[in-house]
């Protein structure tokens, strides 16, 4: 069943058109002159119960305004938007209390008082029952570790705590979905693995819809099967991980250790990314040449003493993507 | 399509929770505390020099004799102590920070939000009160009227604080547009310290100025209840003095909506 359901959304800005100086910031005053910015052009997207999504694009490319869309708390230019069969900016307290959001670069909790208050005072917001709430404290303080922390004033806690105590606060109320905006920002590997790991959980053992916006594609890769591509406010790509991975990583690389020194090195369908000593990385496309073969031709010439095969990167996939556009005819074609 | 949802309930709740944690987190500033009561002895110390200095040079005007404007004084600082509080400025300091976003996407009223926060605000700061009004006792005397007028009075700051909050209110609401306020802020808070009466009493004003001072909104919050308090204004003008100070808050309270509204829907439509 559908939780989330947008069609054609779309939010275009208007400004009101400044030329520089003081005289223009004047004449801006009385201006009925107009500019206008499509941050969202048309984003058609369906979420089912359960899911965890990775919404990705380059910055500027509408992820937040969609995000904002979502939550209620802007309103569409035009098309249509259901969340948890409640139409967000119509019914903005309904849909909050279906939600729970979590920015990483803005805080939800109370600066100056206790992380403990924070909670308490947002078990009062959502109306959770007391043993429940005692509940999801218990399970999230384990998980998290909050118990070192619950009595610092947030202001003193350092960014992975905070972080940590966002996440809690989010899910306090057992919120059908959240949205996760850069979670991991910032954060060192051991506090990102922390948050994957109990967004993870959270996703499997409760069946919370998750969106999660990101630049750190090892989120993603991490954590969620189907990715939606968002680039200039259009989906670009909507699909598996791994269909992408095979549609557009046209090119594997072999990291090779040669046993011996040669002085000329060359292998037919390979071609030479780097050579440092005796240590080779050598490009060639999977859809012409199959691993076998390229080894094989190697092993025919040369003397190896170690051989490594590098997958594509999801990150360089995407890279391509942002730069060259998503097009199905590109696959199979030599980049 | 609206209406398809049953309305949620309404909870008082959660606004109850925001004034206690506005308290907690004024009582967190605890230095503040002491010098806001030290900042009261002394300018009332130097109030009573100032007047008594001016009384014993000048022949005394026939409106308030020393002891009655000393009274007014104190019972002015008094009121300064709740009534100089900007108790909405976490809405601009939101909209500034871009935090309000968050607000919004809480299953709250936004507005009332900040109520129950400026209100938790001004209740902590209104226990200050008592310990200055102890240090006041020391250094000036301080009549007490009637019960009549005491209630009065009483009735008199209360609306007189409203329009004060709808004065903040509004001053805050421009942060939707400009994210900055603290220049038009300044300026109000010069007019309101000299206009309203907070300072000077305005019987003591040249006529023409008083009749300027009555165009305003800011004699309703310090001069009405003084001069109540202090009995100028007696009991037989007590219902025109209510009269004027609520036309001010009804007026000030609709354009404080019209304010948030504007300010809302921009935010939605435009995202801050």
């Amino acid at each position: 069943m559908a939780i989330i359901e947008t069609v054609e959304l779309r939010k275009v800005f208007r400004s009101i058109v400044r030329s520089p100086g003081i005289a223009g910031a004047v004449r801006a005053l009385f201006s009925r002159e107009y500019e206008e910015k499509v941050a969202v052009d048309s984003v058609t997207m369906t979420l089912a119960e359960g899911e965890l999504v990775g919404y990705l694009g380059p910055n500027g490319a509408g992820k937040s305004t969609t995000i904002k869309m979502l939550t209620g708390i802007l309103v569409p230019t035009s098309g249509a938007i259901k969340v948890a069969g409640v139409v967000p900016h119509r019914n903005r307290q309904a849909n909050a209390a279906n939600i729970g959001v979590v920015f990483g670069q803005r805080s939800q909790l109370y600066w100056d008082l206790p992380l403990r208050e924070s909670f308490e005072l947002l078990r009062s917001i959502y109306d959770v029952p007391r043993d429940r709430y005692r509940q999801n404290m218990a399970h999230f303080s384990e998980i998290l570790g909050l118990d070192e922390f619950m009595g610092t004033p947030v202001r003193q806690l350092s960014l992975g705590e905070r972080m940590r105590g966002d996440f809690a606060a989010a899910l306090l109320h057992d919120p059908k979905i959240v949205y996760l905006d850069e979670p991991t920002i910032g954060l060192d590997v051991e506090a990102k693995e922390a948050i994957r790991e109990f967004v993870g959980r959270i996703n499997r053992e409760r069946g919370t819809t998750v969106i999660l916006t990101t630049h750190d594609l090892a989120d993603v890769e991490r954590l969620s099967k189907r990715i939606i591509l968002i680039d200039e406010g259009t989906v670009i790509y909507d699909g598996t991980l791994a269909r992408l991975r095979t549609e557009y990583g046209t090119h594997r690389t072999l990291v090779v250790t040669l046993a011996e020194t040669y002085e000329e090195f060359a292998v037919e369908g390979g071609e030479i990314e780097s050579r440092e000593g005796n240590i080779v990385k050598l490009r060639f496309n999977q859809r012409r040449l199959s691993a076998e073969t390229m080894i094989r031709r190697l092993l025919d010439r040369y003397s190896v003493s170690d051989i490594a095969i590098i997958e594509p990167e999801i990150e360089s996939i995407v890279r391509r993507i942002y730069r060259e556009g998503y097009n199905e005819s590109a696959v199979g074609s030599p980049s | 399509m609206i209406g398809t949802l049953p309305r949620r309930r309404f909870r008082i709740e959660p606004y109850v929770e925001f004034a206690k944690r506005a308290i907690m987190r004024e009582a967190t500033y605890r230095f503040d505390v002491f010098t806001s009561i030290a900042s009261f002895a002394i300018r009332l110390y130097l109030l009573k020099t100032v007047w008594t200095a001016l009384y014993a040079h000048n022949p005394a005007p026939q409106e308030l004799s020393l002891p009655a404007i000393l009274t007014y004084s104190t019972v002015a600082l008094l009121m300064g102590l709740v009534m100089d509080i900007d108790q909405t400025r976490a809405l601009h300091e939101r909209l500034r920070e871009g935090s309000i976003a968050t607000d919004f996407m809480k299953p709250i009223s936004v507005p009332l939000y900040f109520f129950a926060e400026g209100t938790g605000e001004v209740l902590f700061h209104a226990v200050l009160m008592l310990p200055s009004l102890v240090i006041a006792l020391f250094l000036v005397h301080v009549d007490v009227p009637g019960p009549a007028a005491l209630a009065a009075f009483a009735l008199s700051f209360l609306i007189g604080y409203l329009v004060g909050f709808c004065i903040n209110f509004i001053l805050n609401c421009t942060a939707f547009w400009t994210l900055e306020i603290s220049a038009g802020q300044m300026i109000v808070t010069w007019v309101s310290d000299l206009l309203g009466g907070e300072l000077i009493p305005l019987v003591l004003f040249p006529p023409a100025l008083q009749a300027v001072v009555e165009t305003l909104p800011f004699a309703a919050m310090f001069s009405t209840p003084l001069l109540i308090y202090v009995g100028t204004i007696g009991p037989d003008e007590y219902l025109r003095a209510f009269a004027s100070q609520v036309f001010w808050f009804v007026l000030l309270a609709g354009i404080s909506t019209l304010m948030w509204r504007a300010g809302a829907k921009r935010v939605v439509v435009q995202g801050g």
